[in-house]
């Protein structure tokens, strides 16, 4: 799975956002490993901690193998083309684009803030003492954006009733469907197995 | 025609007017400017007169706004943006921030619509033609300067082909050349039939693109 996962990536040109994935799961398997193996209160052992880090892969893989081959926009338009209303497609796409301007918005906070003299640098305390200036602009900022969005939603018709008309079909190839079908009972067969109890504890 | 007749305008929850008592008319292809001071009411007009207010927002309207003769409290959102488009100050939050391209933005509105997919190309290919935008229509809505958002922003309203635009301050946050390049646009949507209601402080931009001002 994570071989698939990895060649996924690479077809899509996205290795270094897998990386970044993979990167983020380093603390959590050094964790477990600390805990099974060197405190008394985990004594797991290896076994259990490499079952615990397996477990957590399978979890977070289906995510991190979608967000690392699939455009955002393209997600966003093969889901309204199977007639999910563009309302929950909106609410999904401002979801994912939540984290970006929020970064965004963050950078120009502290340039601003910057600017009027804020030292964000240097030791961990000064560079704490600097986040308190930034939180409170970024967090209302984002709520205030929130309504203007929705008015700027409004001025362009997106309230209008009946079906939106779709800009471009995302192409479907037999290999894909026939992938989606094996995918699809596979996870079928799997969860049978479970429930018969011929897999898992 | 967008008119506003002894109009004025409080927010939900507030006791003061934020629009004073205010009558005006736009007409089709004429461009309206108004100034005046912070905290007169130029941005409050401007929803007011777009019928965003009170029909999204909320609030308590006095006296009439009609647009094509219709009083906007009558009319739906989706409704009131095929009569009359708003363009905010800040153009970054009027995009949708949920497309690749300059040209699937612009396409937006019209794909709100419903309307056949030809329609749909015809309006944005128009609508980024009439602002000589499209040399945009492949770029990356989220890298554009502040003049070209400003100018993205305007062609997605124009696409779902408003009778009447209302601009809040739309040469704000940007240079001279900029701001000259938003006033050319202006000029050129009011030369295709469209009443523009412009509000600013730039008084060469008034000057330069307004057929009567009105100070509040």
């Amino acid at each position: 799975m994570a071989l698939l996962t990895a060649l996924s990536a690479l077809r899509a040109g996205r290795i270094q956002r897998l990386a970044v994935a993979a990167l983020a799961l380093t603390p959590v398997a050094a964790s477990s490993l600390l805990i099974n193996l060197l405190l008394p209160a985990g004594g797991g052992g290896l076994a259990t901690a490499v079952a615990a880090l397996l477990r957590l892969i399978g979890a977070t893989l289906p995510l991190t193998l979608l967000f690392a081959t699939t455009d955002a926009a393209d997600l966003l338009n093969d889901l309204e083309a199977r007639g999910v209303g563009r309302r929950a497609v909106f609410v999904l796409g401002a979801a994912l684009a939540a984290v970006p301007r929020a970064q965004a918005r963050a950078v120009d906070v502290i340039e601003a803030q910057r600017a009027r003299g804020l030292d964000t640098e240097g030791s961990w305390r000064r560079r704490l003492r600097g986040l308190v200036p930034l939180v409170t602009p970024v967090v209302i900022g984002s709520l205030a954006e929130v309504e203007d969005r929705t008015l700027a939603l409004e001025v362009r018709a997106f309230g209008a009733p009946g079906r939106r008309t779709l800009l471009r079909r995302l192409p479907d190839s037999r290999l894909q469907r026939a992938a989606r079908w094996t995918m699809g009972l596979l996870l079928a067969l799997g969860l049978a197995a479970r429930a018969a109890g011929v897999t898992g504890p | 025609m967008i008119v506003l007749d002894q109009a004025s305008y409080r927010y939900p929850g507030t006791s003061t007017w934020a629009l004073p008592t205010t009558s005006l008319e736009l007409r089709p292809g004429e461009v309206v400017g108004v100034t005046g001071a912070n905290e007169r009411g130029k941005t409050t007009l401007c929803m007011v007169a777009a019928g965003l207010a009170p029909v999204t927002i909320g609030g308590e309207l006095r006296g009439r706004v009609l647009v094509d003769g219709r009083p906007t409290v009558e009319l739906a959102g989706y409704e009131l943006a095929q009569r009359c488009g708003v363009l905010f100050d800040n153009p970054t939050v009027q995009l949708t921030g949920l497309h690749r391209i300059v040209y699937e933005e612009v396409a937006f509105g019209p794909c709100n619509l419903g309307l056949p997919l030809a329609e749909v190309h015809e309006r944005t290919q128009a609508a980024l033609r009439i602002l000589a935008v499209e040399h945009l229509a492949g770029r990356n809505p989220g890298h554009l300067s502040g003049g070209e958002t400003q100018l993205v922003a305007l062609a997605g309203l124009l696409a779902v082909r408003p009778g009447h635009l209302v601009l809040d301050e739309p040469t704000s946050r940007l240079d001279p050349e900029r701001s000259l390049q938003v006033a050319d646009a202006i000029a050129r949507v009011a030369g295709a039939g469209v009443g523009v209601l412009l509000t600013a402080h730039d008084e060469e931009l008034l000057a330069r693109v307004c057929g009567q001002v009105i100070e509040l």
